[in-house]
């Protein structure tokens, strides 16, 4: 059968290689071409790009003819995916021919239309703009804790930094937060938490070297479609290379993984302390990488649950974020409890089961790479569980070198890019930088040019991205302008936030501003709707998981009136500063002066001038020697900012994406893939980062020069349950997430054909045993109720996903299944991410 | 690693067929709902009545148009339109007067077909991660499986080469309807077997 097989394998290639030969590919699958490309002289012009999708950030080239995508390929020269692309990818082109497209300014006259598609009348961009101004400056002049942002992981990275530099310097707001809230936070907090600078140490190369691969609760084989392939093909050409899936539920990722490990929800926390205590009780953790590298704390326990709207103002809720240093042995002594046969029984994994895992941390020879996504993050004890895989990698000294390492996902093109680097969220400034530290604000003060004390107005952090739908509900938001996101379908518990019961209306009073390139349910709850450019409309940049920043070049003109989504921030921020000074000057022209001709209406530059000038003031933030004032603070507040080096901007141009810290050596720009790890800058270590702040020579060749006292924490953190577990009335777990056809809420994906038929509605994946139990069959519609609100959708057992008895599985992207009706808003205590994945539910026919 | 599970069953046969089903270069048989035993039989039994039509909660079935000669108002079903949702408890195999649709016990029993893809055209083949027709099989890891192997020419990524696990197979025909590529026709379509359709539900 070998042989048959092998002969089989080259008999395809050779008919794919003739069909290509023959040019007969292209024309036969219509709007992409795959690897091979046609005839030369009937080529169009091509552009490089990031793919519109998820966190892989797979580079793409675009080719144009007329002032139309024709075609989106693989870029070879993109490092995060060699040419390949998922199905999305493959039809990238077409989001932006959807039937539907925005293209004039949308106003609504009658707030009591929201939540219909009707009630939208057109307008022109002048009228537009001066009522989303007007709107705003009122609510800015009258009680600004009463505005609030949205933006996204989605948002390319200028765009987002100049929204930023917007609403912190020129509004003095933090009341700004991006969707990344709702995925990556708690990756976030853990982050900061553990090495004091957030963003992995690894990188995908990772995943060509590990001989040993854990998945926690990641379904990767269909969030993250490239990643999975680089994966399987290390599985496939390694000797010996074994995958461990752990999760709640049977995913496509189980269906290849070696083992699959599934446990009762909230015990991933449980099961990680397990490892960590079998290596610690044994004396099996690496000892040199121990003493060398790190410290010890605990935090606060029994943190209760963020479900009420006034948790953060109860004990439990002022205290969930403190920690107090402990010894090792305390930390031991702490672990004790997590015996094998205490966490088998907690969680369902078989003893054995739990004790080979531990013994792939146990081997010292082992290169481990732990991934995961959504299942750790939105958990309401993401953070710790966060916490807990570091642990187990940080005592084992698998971090930071090739092929070992523990690997946070991300879910969008730029939430690490965009959200993490530039800082749209409530508590930070760029680069990591936080609104509450003085150092941080002072330094940021100088990159900006502002005042000393200037942002000292913003040092209490705004309101995360719960609690502003939270307030909004209550009536106490009057102006929310969101871009790039559509929380009207992402949001959780969007029966209360969407004003559906009989209180909660306050969304009806809001005055809302929904930046879209398609209609939406978030533009049917819009005051205004400003059509935007869609991805390669205008240029751009994305930074992926893996710390890559790339630009996507602008192609295509955007359709109609739709304009650059920075241009309507630069309209209405002229017009809202117009009359404030900075210091002695003009607010608007000393903040964006250097891009924006006020008197114009216009950018000074084409894109590519614009975000050069953007990226090149954003730049200073990492490279603080350009800026003296900025030096000064680095080096007296002893900030490192040089951590997160990035590039001049034509280096991304010419290089198809570099991972940062990237380092000039003898006039070469050269990324990092290991950052920490000692050892040459040319073959992608961070010798640079080592040599400037850190210490040679220590255990693993690592030096962990961003953290305290270099000096990683590992934290203890004990397994609390789910926040609400099933019972009589509500006996079932609701899981959400995400399939390969789709992207997030489909906006775009849905309105691709091809994609549209692949996976045409949402289905709720139940088990057989509960199908019976309950008495409904595969293809029966049922309504699924919980706490906080109730959806209908058909009952699937195809077996796509398996969730075992207790548990079911729906997608998001669908918005006539809206999902988000029912599920609980309850977030981590820590990180203020929401909980989506065990939302307590009822099952009944309709 | 253990892959071998998902390739289990892909044999030379398989290829074989898929050989054959595309060397015609014609339309496959007329794919029959549920219960057919092969097209000569189907066609001596069946009386035209519509009822199988009228059952099918999908809409899955319709009347053979003009132009298919003694076949015409038969029901038949065009994958691409609406594939067969192989319903617990075959509605129209229920309703069928003449035992032109025979009973078929389960869904895993039924045999209207095999599913045989075009690797030419299949994009997964290419490289992209697509394998659209293997989730949306009913038999998912029974009647399409992922062939994993290394991409050609790349050390770094492999190819989710769907392949068609003749035995399980049913020919309900989602695969085709949720095929991505349409043009000239779907990277994967329904080859009849008379031969096979005689042992469904046997």
């Amino acid at each position: 059968m070998d042989i048959t097989r092998r002969q089989f394998v080259k008999a395809t290639a050779v008919a794919l290689a003739s069909a290509a030969a023959a040019g007969t590919l292209s024309s036969l699958v219509g709007c992409a071409s795959g690897a091979t490309q046609g005839d030369a002289q009937t080529e169009g012009r091509k552009y490089t790009a990031v793919c519109r999708f998820c966190g892989c950030g797979c580079g793409v080239i675009c080719e144009v003819k007329d002032n139309r995508l024709v075609s989106v390929t693989g870029d070879p020269d993109n490092e995060s995916n060699k040419g390949l692309n998922c199905v999305k990818g493959y039809y990238l082109a077409k989001i932006l021919y959807g039937e539907d497209r925005l293209t004039v300014p949308l106003i609504r006259d009658d707030a009591s239309t929201k939540g219909t598609a009707e009630g939208l009348r057109e307008a022109t961009w002048d009228e537009a703009l001066e009522l989303v101004s007007a709107k705003l400056k009122e609510t800015w002049k009258a009680d600004k804790s009463r505005l609030a942002f949205w933006l996204s992981g989605q948002q390319p990275i200028t765009e987002g930094y100049a929204c930023a530099k917007f609403i912190k310097a020129g509004l003095l707001s933090n009341n700004v937060d991006p969707n990344a809230r709702l995925c990556m936070a708690s990756a976030v907090v853990s982050f900061m938490n553990v090495f004091q600078t957030d963003e992995p140490a690894g990188s995908y190369a990772d995943l060509d070297e590990a001989d040993v691969f854990v998945t926690w609760g990641a379904n990767m084989a269909e969030a993250h479609p490239m990643l999975y392939s680089r994966l399987t093909a290390r599985k496939l050409s390694g000797e010996g290379v074994r995958h461990y899936d752990l999760g709640t539920i049977t995913t496509r990722t189980s269906a290849s993984a070696d083992k699959t490990l599934i446990f009762k929800p909230n015990t991933d926390l449980a099961i990680a302390n397990c490892i960590a205590n079998h290596l610690v009780q044994n004396k099996l953790y690496d000892e040199a990488f121990v003493n060398d590298h790190l410290q010890f704390k605990q935090g606060a326990e029994n943190i209760g649950n963020a479900t009420m709207d006034d948790y953060e103002q109860t004990e439990a809720g002022k205290t969930a974020e403190n920690v107090s240093a402990i010894t090792f042995e305390e930390y031991a002594e702490r672990l004790s409890p997590y015996t094998f046969e205490y966490v088998s029984e907690l969680s369902g994994v078989a003893v054995e089961d739990l004790r080979e895992l531990a013994e792939v941390f146990a081997d010292p020879d082992a290169k481990v790479m732990s991934l995961w996504t959504m299942g750790v993050n939105q958990h309401n004890r993401g953070t710790w569980m966060n916490h807990n895989i570091y642990n187990i990698h940080l005592l084992s000294g698998k971090i930071a070198r090739p092929g070992c390492g523990p690997f946070s996902l991300t879910g969008q093109p730029t939430a690490c890019g965009t959200a993490r680097e530039v800082g749209t969220f409530c508590h930070r400034l760029p680069a990591d930088l936080l609104v509450a530290n003085e150092q941080h604000r002072r330094f940021t003060e100088a990159v900006w040019d502002l005042p000393e004390g200037h942002l000292d107005a913003i040092k209490a952090p705004g309101m995360h991205t719960v609690k502003i739908f939270r307030e909004m509900s209550k009536g106490n938001i009057d102006f929310l302008w969101s871009a790039h996101n559509n929380w009207a379908q992402s949001m959780p518990n969007l029966t209360r936030f969407l004003g559906m019961g009989e209180e909660n209306k306050g969304i009806f009073d809001t005055f809302i501003v929904v930046n879209e390139v398609y209609p939406t349910l978030s533009t049917q709850y819009a005051d205004v709707v400003l059509p935007v450019a869609l991805w390669v409309e205008r240029e751009g940049q994305f930074g992926n998981a893996e710390r890559r920043s790339a630009v996507f070049e602008k192609a295509v003109d955007p359709p109609g009136e739709a304009k650059w989504d920075l241009w309507t921030f630069m309209e209405v921020a002229r017009r809202v500063l117009d009359g404030e000074r900075i210091g002695d000057k003009d607010a608007f022209d000393h903040l964006f002066g250097f891009i924006y001709d006020k008197d114009a209406a216009d950018f000074k530059g084409d894109d590519r001038e614009t975000n050069r000038a953007l990226w090149e003031e954003y730049r200073i933030f990492s490279n603080p020697s350009l800026n003296e004032r900025a030096q000064a603070i680095n080096e007296s507040a002893k900030l490192k900012m040089e951590a997160k080096q990035l590039a001049p901007y034509d280096e991304y141009l010419a290089r198809h994406g570099l991972t940062w810290p990237v380092r000039e050596v003898d006039g070469t720009w050269m990324p990092t893939k290991w950052r920490f790890s000692d050892g040459a800058q040319e073959d992608g270590f961070d010798e640079v980062g080592v040599a400037t702040y850190g210490t040679p020579g220590l255990a693993g060749g690592v030096s962990f020069y961003k953290s305290t006292d270099m000096k990683p924490t590992v934290v203890f953190r004990p397994y609390e349950p789910p926040a609400e577990e099933p019972d009589e009335e509500y006996p079932f777990y609701l899981v959400t997430g995400r399939l390969l056809e789709h992207w997030h809420t489909g906006t775009m994906t849905r309105r691709v054909p091809e994609l549209d038929r692949a996976l045409p509605e949402a289905l709720l994946n139940v088990s057989p045993e509960d199908c019976e139990r309950i008495g409904v069959a595969d293809g029966d519609m049922v309504r699924v109720r919980s706490r906080f609100g109730q959806f209908d959708i058909k009952v699937s057992t195809a077996g796509r996903t398996e969730p075992p008895v207790g548990i079911v599985f729906a997608p998001f992207f669908a918005e006539e299944a809206l999902v988000n009706l029912a599920v609980q808003d309850t977030y981590c205590p820590l990180s203020k991410e929401p909980d989506y994945k065990k939302t307590c539910v009822s099952i009944e026919k309709i | 690693m253990k892959l071998s599970n998902v390739i289990a069953g892909a044999s030379a046969a398989i290829v074989a067929i898929q050989a054959a089903a595309y060397a015609l270069r014609g339309e496959p048989d007329l794919l029959r709902p549920p219960g057919a035993h092969g097209e000569k039989d189907f066609l001596a039994r069946c009386i035209k009545c519509g009822k199988c039509i009228e059952a099918c909660p999908y809409r899955s079935p319709a009347p053979a148009p003009q132009g298919a000669g003694i076949a015409v108002g038969t029901p038949c079903i065009d994958a691409r339109e609406q594939a067969c949702r192989l319903c617990e408890g075959f509605p129209c195999v229920r309703v069928c007067p003449t035992g032109a649709l025979r009973a078929v016990e389960g869904h895993r029993d039924v045999r209207m077909g095999v599913a045989a893809i075009d690797e030419e055209l299949c994009i997964a083949f290419q490289g992209m991660r697509c394998e659209v027709c293997y989730r949306a099989c009913p038999l998912i890891d029974e009647a399409i499986v992922i062939d994993y192997r290394m991409r050609e020419g790349d050390a770094i990524h492999s190819v989710f080469a769907p392949s068609i696990v003749q035995d399980a197979c049913v020919g309900c025909g989602l695969c085709v309807e949720r095929c991505v590529v349409g043009e000239p026709h779907t990277a994967i379509r329904i080859v009849c077997d008379a031969e096979r359709a005689r042992t469904a539900g046997s």
